[in-house]
């Protein structure tokens, strides 16, 4: 039996929605933004196997554990990287993830070592994932369930920087 | 407790990322007498010194590992991963 | 009062503050504090002591002594000494009676004295001790500092932050200073607090300065927390320098708390940073060169200095303070008085060495200087100035000195040297018993005024040396905190399935479930929820439960150790139950393995068991050393259960092919993949609600829009509570309710679940024991004889004697009464017993019963 019950790209466009879709309606785009629906695979087994393609960014936990981050259809990627001999499992859905310009608002959410990122870590008392682009961002990965509270301590944070600066 | 702990792979993480598993006990084999059942399901050794113990990087990599530990400094003097193929306990 | 403009004021005499003190408008300038401006004004009473209700005024100016603690704008312990004057504020006195200048309770201070000493209160007032109560309302309202509306809320918004610094500098003065140049030349990170506001423009090349900052104390692996009023820093340095610096130290002599004694760096402040001239007439006190250098900078403002004691030339027989209205009026120095408003006294330098202690640092007495010393500093810290004791000079004042008039060691908490003699006569022969039984540095101040003198008062009463006395425990916080900045901002993880608001607009009752959010019940009545279920069709959001793929080649061997029953011999699409126990035994959790290929097994948890049940499969995995990789995909996964007798009709018409769902292409317990409103799903045929029932689970994201078209299907939702009545009715026990740390298999009524034929699982030891021996106790079914539901944990009574408990009852429609869970004596356990079970203090019939109490062939479900 096939895993595609975990990808989303594999639902009917319309049925997928975003789990962080209400924490973040109205919030300002130059602040946070909203990356649930990009691709994230989950790789176990023999990381060193995996070569990520471009545009794709690997964040290694351990030699058995990472995660790839890709623009592509993550279940072809799953595909691709079981081919090469490590398992991968879509793990899209597992993650709402959530992008924030402001180092401090990592700061007041974190206690992680910023210069230690790509890393695994706190992020409001759960475990996350950390990823920083090219453009300064941070991007944070948390497990969907939480998605929505950790929008809303992002956003108190946010809201925070205007009273305690 | 806020002592710092190294990951094998994250590096030094505050303790409260790790979730602690206790010290490395023996699980008997064969048929164990009751005696010997209940010594190893509920006793420890409860050393004031180095011991061995089972800890995870939960708030982490996730990884589980060993790690020679003074209970009474708090001084991790070792991390050391579980050998695959080798049972640990 | 104010001064004519002085060079290096830090008032803007052009930019005039108004604020409302105890009732008073004042009018004082920018840059003023609240206490300044107050002085100015003429104002000298801040505050009432802790027990006397002695009129209190301003002491240190810095920040450390509890003599200014105020209530500004409802905030409670402001320090106004500190507190920067600010428009419109509104400050009143804590602790009084009627008001700060004539208090009611000072009559304690008055007659109190004979019948005040410590431990008074405990040992009076403690019989009849019903009357304890009444008691303790009176005397806790009697003494204290300031009150909190317990209704009120955060005052105002606080935060915490995370900080990182290669070197930490605690301490701003001129050895702090130079320790964060020196660091800064070497690299970047170098951060400096202090606690003074006025270091907040400190320009230092290659520092960052933080101030007003307090440290607070200093754990393991280098944390410091920072107070900057409403924000926390919690500070992790790889080295910290402590320059905390010395404080001044009172001299004790009798009447040292009057309004109008105070400490040298006090009046320095006021008369450098406020331009105020804190006196007309003053005699200064002091046994170092610094404290009595203060006698020509009063003259130099227009104070007459009535008189200089140096306490190095003569050992004074009488030292005595008197006033009138609590405030000082006179010196009384070996028979002779002088007529004064001020008296400037200093006992010397004490180093600050808190900090250190607590980072692990040992404090011994120096001989030489008369003060306590840090030495023997830990692993990455280093102390530098006279915090060390450099720079000190040598000070040995008389611990207290002989008059008439209370004497007090330390003000915080009003504890004079006849405590401390009564305290060391009733043989608490201890610095640190007698620091608890006295509460002497127990107060606000933390120690910083109050712990030398109290042990030097403790050696002179024992005859013994201050090094063989030692210190009491330094402990944090070193300074006062505000409570609601180490709350800081509310964050309980709330985890919220991807349906979840679906259920909010459905008007659901939502509550905790562990750590989810999830539905109660959607209406008024979940009696309703149970018969859509039981008639027609029924969904319920089972999102959260547990959910991990294991896969790889020792799967079959990992899942055949973990749990007693087995595994290996399941086909690919097949679906088994599954309990998990430790190795003693018990019972941890349960729930489904569906094998999906040879090396690759779906397994669901309880809801609130998936980290736990995860972390156990990983440890074990790793105890073991197997090649199996396991991977909770809880979150990733939303899950339904789609249950009734409608529901392969319903199911049928959201998939391509009707067939793929009939009766006999997908029969109980199997597993497939459907497709199933466009979305890929792993269909489980599972029956924990007892009615033909199809568990879903799909990609999370698709969580709304499969649950709508499963409603658009005419499923009703129904919520947790319908659900734990159907499980009843099938007799299905939940983990953790039904079953707790002394259950097991056999005593749960699944001895057909265990295969003690197996080489090894986790528990056979146990559970080959268990299988041998009579359990004392077994797990069975109950209807009740009467329309009366028992509370869970409800007592069991057999003639008269406690014999069990209830774990689970429902009314239930479908079995025609009360039914549930109770655990009995395994003698009283055979189908028909009856027992009794105590409900509102009465006994109730019931009886006992075995297996499920609907459909108990499972038919319906297996239809």
């Amino acid at each position: 039996m096939s895993l595609t019950f975990l990808s989303p790209s594999r639902c009917a466009e319309e049925a997928v929605t975003s789990p962080l879709r209400r924490a973040l309606e109205g919030a300002d785009p130059e602040a946070v933004r909203d990356l649930s629906l990009e691709g994230v695979v989950e790789i176990r087994g023999t990381l060193g196997v995996v070569v990520p393609a471009a545009g794709e960014e690997l964040l290694r936990l351990s030699p058995r554990r990472g995660f790839l981050f890709t623009a592509d259809d993550p279940a072809g990627v799953v595909e691709r990287v079981r081919a090469s001999g490590a398992l991968a499992y879509d793990a899209t859905g597992a993650y709402a993830g959530i992008a924030i310009a402001s180092e401090q608002v990592l700061r007041r959410l974190t206690d992680l070592d910023l210069e230690q990122i790509p890393t695994a870590g706190p992020f409001a008392h759960v475990t996350a994932l950390f990823r920083r682009g090219a453009d300064g961002w941070f991007r944070v990965y948390v497990h969907q369930e939480l998605g929505h509270y950790v929008a809303e301590a992002v956003l108190d944070a946010l809201a925070g920087l205007e009273t305690n600066a | 407790m806020s002592f710092l702990l190294a990951c094998p792979f994250c590096g030094p993480r505050p303790v409260d990322e790790y979730a602690y598993f206790g010290e490395v006990t023996t699980r008997p084999t064969g048929t164990p007498t009751l005696r010997e059942l209940t010594d190893y399901v509920y006793f420890r050794d409860n050393v004031a010194g180095v011991q061995r113990e089972w800890w995870q990087h939960r708030t982490g990599c996730g990884e589980w590992f060993l790690a020679e530990r003074d209970t009474r400094t708090n001084e991790v003097l070792e991390v050391i991963l579980p050998d695959p193929r080798k049972p640990a306990a | 009062m104010r001064l004519d403009p002085r060079p290096g004021e830090r008032i803007d005499r052009g930019n005039a503050v108004s604020f409302t003190f105890a009732g008073w408008k004042i009018t004082g300038f920018e840059g003023d504090t609240i206490a300044s401006a107050a002085f100015a004004a003429g104002k000298r009473v801040f505050s009432r002591s802790f027990k006397y209700h002695r009129p209190r005024g301003l002491l240190c100016c810095s920040g450390h002594c509890p003599n200014c603690q105020m209530t500004v704008d409802g905030v409670p312990n402001v320090r106004v000494c500190t507190e920067p004057i600010r428009e419109g504020a509104v400050v009143e006195g804590q602790n009084v009676r009627w008001s700060l200048d004539f208090d009611f309770m000072s009559v304690t201070d008055k007659i109190g004295g004979p019948f005040t000493p410590v431990g008074f209160y405990y040992r009076t007032f403690i019989r009849p001790r019903a009357l304890w109560p009444l008691y303790e309302k009176f005397l806790r309202g009697a003494a204290g500092l300031g009150t909190l509306d317990p209704h009120a809320g955060h005052s105002r918004r606080y935060d915490s932050e995370h900080r990182r610094a290669r070197v930490l500098v605690v301490g701003g003065g001129e050895a702090g200073r130079t320790a964060a140049l020196a660091a800064a030349k070497a690299g970047h990170g170098v951060v400096l607090v202090d606690e003074d506001a006025r270091n907040a423009d400190l320009a230092l090349a290659g520092v960052e300065v933080l101030a007003p900052g307090r440290a607070l104390g200093i754990w393991e692996g280098g944390l410091v927390p920072v107070d900057a009023g409403t924000t926390l820093y919690r500070f992790r340095a790889e080295k910290i320098v402590v320059a905390t610096g010395a404080t001044e130290q009172p001299v004790v002599f009798p009447g040292n708390d009057l309004v109008g004694v105070m400490l040298p760096d006090g009046v320095r402040r006021l008369v450098r940073d406020y331009s105020i001239r804190p006196g007309e007439r003053a005699i200064v006190v002091g046994a170092d060169d610094e404290t009595l250098s203060i006698a020509t900078e009063l003259e130099d403002i227009g104070t007459e200095v009535v008189k200089v004691v140096d306490l190095r030339e003569a050992r004074p027989r009488e030292l005595v303070a008197q006033g009138g209205k609590g405030r000082v009026r006179r010196l009384v120095l070996d028979g002779e008085s002088f007529g004064c408003d001020l008296v400037v006294a200093s006992g010397g330098r004490q180093p600050a060495y808190s900090l250190l202690a607590q980072a692990g640092a040992r404090v011994e007495y120096d001989d030489a200087l008369g003060v306590f010393v840090p030495t023997e500093l830990p692993d990455g810290v280093e102390a530098v100035g006279s915090v060390t004791g450099e720079g000190l000079s040598k000070i040995a004042p008389e611990p207290a000195y002989p008059g008439k008039g209370k004497c007090f060691v330390c003000i915080c908490e009003d504890v004079t040297t006849k405590d401390m003699r009564r305290a060391i006569g009733e043989g608490f022969d201890s610095i640190e018993l007698a620091k608890r039984y006295t509460t002497a540095t127990m107060g606000p101040c933390q120690g910083k005024l109050c712990q030398l003198p109290s042990v030097r008062v403790y050696a002179q009463e024992t005859r013994m040396y201050e090094s063989a006395i030692g210190t009491t425990t330094a402990r944090p916080p070193w300074a006062p905190v505000e409570l609601g900045l180490l709350a800081g901002r509310e964050l309980t993880p709330a985890r919220r399935g991807s349906i979840h608001w679906r259920h909010e607009e459905a008007g659901a009752t939502i509550q905790w479930a562990g750590p989810w959010k999830r539905p109660y019940a959607y209406g008024e009545k979940p009696e309703d929820e149970v018969r859509a279920v039981h008639e027609s069709l029924g969904v319920i959001d089972v999102s959260t439960l547990g959910k991990l793929l294991v896969e790889g080649p020792d799967t079959v061997s990992l899942l055949e150790r973990l749990y007693p029953n087995r595994f290996g011999d399941m086909k690919p699409g097949r679906i088994r139950y599954g309990v998990l126990t430790s190795d003693g035994g018990r019972i941890m959790d349960d729930g489904t393995i569906a094998r999906l290929a040879d090396d690759l097994y779906y397994v669901t948890t309880t809801s609130t068991g998936a980290d736990a049940v995860t972390a156990w499969f990983e440890w074990w995995n790793a105890v073991w050393g197997y090649e199996a990789e396991i991977v909770n995909v809880t979150g990733a996964l939303a899950a339904v259960n789609l249950a009734g007798p409608k529901a392969r009709e319903a199911l049928g018409r959201l998939v391509e092919d009707p067939d793929d769902v009939a009766a006999d292409a997908f029969k109980y317990l199997d597993a497939k993949h459907l497709e199933v409103a466009g979305v890929p799903t792993l269909a489980l045929r599972i029956g924990f609600v007892g009615e033909l029932g199809y568990e879903l689970h799909f990609p999370s994201p698709a969580g709304e829009h499969l649950w709508d078209a499963l409603v658009a299907e005419g499923a009703r939702p129904f919520g947790l509570e319908p659900q734990r009545v159907l499980r009843l009715e099938k007799g299905h026990i939940i983990v953790g309710q039904d079953t707790d740390s002394e259950s097991n298999l056999y005593s749960s009524g699944m001895s057909w679940l265990p295969k003690l034929d197996k080489d090894d699982f986790v528990g056979k030891f146990a559970l080959e024991h268990f299988a041998q021996r009579d359990e004392k106790e077994k797990l069975v079914g109950f209807t009740m004889e009467e329309n009366v539901v028992p509370a869970e944990g409800a007592q069991i009574v057999i003639e008269g004697m406690p014999a069990g408990r209830v774990t689970s009852a429902r009314p239930s429609e479908a079995a025609g009464s009360i039914i549930g869970l109770a655990w009995v004596p395994t003698d009283r356990s055979q189908p028909g017993t009856r027992v009794e079970i105590v409900i509102d203090r009465m006994r109730r019939g019931a009886k006992i019963t075995h297996g499920a109490f609907y459909d108990p062939s499972g038919e319906r479900m297996r239809s």
